[in-house]
């Protein structure tokens, strides 16, 4: 977390923030679906766009090496970026509508996985998933960190 | 925090949510099993996986927290006894007891926070360990043995905490390919090994202290990667096995990658259900190299 954490926080030449992507693989527990995240692959330098509008615009570039990497390596893609305040992160409207937009191209690469979106704030996370064939995504409830010390909390 | 838990508030103010909400596998209810399920119940911990397929008998009454003359007459379940136990402690207890191998529970073992492994064989420890990487899940291995020494026997065991991201049982040479290969070819003409209260209950104790240490840890200037502990039964010491110290610096090269994660055989379509819960598990880089304490 401290390393993608890190990267997120970076400052970047144009844009306000950044962002990433976890790729995931997936299983089920007799609660539910477990999502497997281990990989984070930050967004390069160069495939930011410029655009004042929103905290973080990533160009095509961004998406086709994100589709590689779920094409390649048989694993969902999660979308991670980081909102800096205590508490709960939610969404903003322009998140979800990014999210909208971009999820589904990852079912061009791998149709049979869910995919989604994973939001950071100081000591928080929420998250959304798509599944395949779905339009409203579902809310995780549980969030576990593996490491050094083991930390996890439920959903607010 | 309930009054109960009052003198452990040195684990902090969330301590009683964390312990609350955290679940954890027990595979084995004998003489080591059954004292981990004891001293989780009493710390805190509500949400229990049990597998042990075996019954109670008169050999395992020298060892097992909790059994009485009583279930060896009822031939009661090891699961049941553990249940019994927790519940005595703590009636909020939720605990799936599973009386079956615990490859028949593997759905159950996925969601828990940390699983404890207290197998007789080093195939078993090897699946366990697989299962709880596959599945991001912390395993905590313990074992004791009697061998013959030359001024008697000697009583030795270990425990091992095998962190996902960080050193495993093969990197500490625990688990060895010769060794799973010989218990292959001597499968089913194992007797019963020497078994003994006392230092079950140590090595317990000790894999208890790892997980806590793992959720709720009390001082900063431990940082925790997989580990193993020497027990020596004779001189009653517990020491960090100088492999730990020896691959400080060395990443697990036995599971190194994403592709072993997750269910192979996972559907989508299967997986879908309208009241389902979905939970994420992300593995922190920073556990790829053990650190000594």
């Amino acid at each position: 977390m401290r390393k993608m954490r890190g990267d997120l926080l970076r400052p970047h030449g144009h844009a306000a923030e950044r962002v990433g992507f976890i790729s995931c693989r997936f299983g089920t527990s007799d609660d539910g679906l477990l999502i497997l995240g281990r990989d984070y692959h930050p967004v390069e330098d160069e495939h930011y766009e410029f655009d004042p509008m929103v905290g973080a615009r990533f160009g095509a570039a961004a998406i086709r090496s994100a589709l590689q990497i779920a094409l390649s390596n048989g694993v969902g893609i999660f979308h991670i970026h980081c909102h800096e305040h205590l508490g709960e992160p939610r969404p903003s409207r322009v998140d979800w509508t990014e999210w909208a937009k971009f999820v589904p191209n990852f079912w061009h690469a791998r149709p049979e996985l869910p995919h989604g979106a994973l939001l950071l704030s100081t000591n928080r996370m929420s998250s959304w998933c798509w599944f395949p064939g779905q339009n409203d995504p579902m809310k995780i409830s549980r969030f576990t960190v593996v490491g050094q010390r083991l930390r996890y909390w439920e959903a607010v | 925090m309930m009054n109960w838990q009052a003198r452990q508030g040195f684990l902090g103010q969330e301590s009683t949510d964390v312990l609350r909400n955290g679940r954890v596998g027990i595979v084995g209810l004998g003489g080591g099993g059954s004292h981990i399920a004891q001293q989780l119940a009493h710390i805190g911990v509500e949400n229990f996986v049990l597998c042990d397929p075996d019954h109670y008998e008169d050999k395992n009454h020298n060892r097992t927290v909790g059994g009485t003359p009583a279930d060896v007459e009822a031939k009661t379940p090891k699961v049941r006894i553990a249940q019994r136990l927790i519940r005595d402690i703590n009636p909020k207890a939720r605990v799936s007891a599973v009386k079956h191998r615990w490859q028949n529970a593997l759905p159950f073992l996925r969601g828990c926070d940390a699983v404890f492994g207290c197998v007789d064989s080093y195939t078993e420890r090897d699946q366990l360990e697989r299962v709880s990487r596959r599945f991001l899940v912390p395993y905590i291995d313990i074992g004791m043995d009697v061998s013959i020494a030359e001024a008697g026997h000697a009583v030795h065991g270990q425990v091992v905490l095998s962190l996902p991201g960080s050193l495993c049982m093969h990197c500490f040479n625990f688990l060895r390919p010769e060794l799973l290969e010989l218990e292959a070819q001597d499968y089913g003409r194992a007797g019963g090994r020497p078994q003994v209260i006392w230092p079950n209950g140590v090595l317990a104790s000790t894999a208890v202290g790892l997980f806590i240490q793992l959720i709720l840890p009390w001082h900063r200037d431990v940082r925790l990667g997989s580990v193993m502990y020497d027990y020596d039964g004779n001189r009653h010491t517990m020491i960090l096995s100088p492999r730990v110290s020896a691959l400080s610096s060395v990443a697990c090269s036995h599971f190194d990658g994403l592709e072993g994660e997750g269910d192979p055989f996972w559907n989508a379509g299967d997986a879908i259900n309208p009241t389902m819960q979905a939970g994420v598990k992300i593995l922190h880089p920073d556990s790829s190299t053990t650190s000594s304490i």
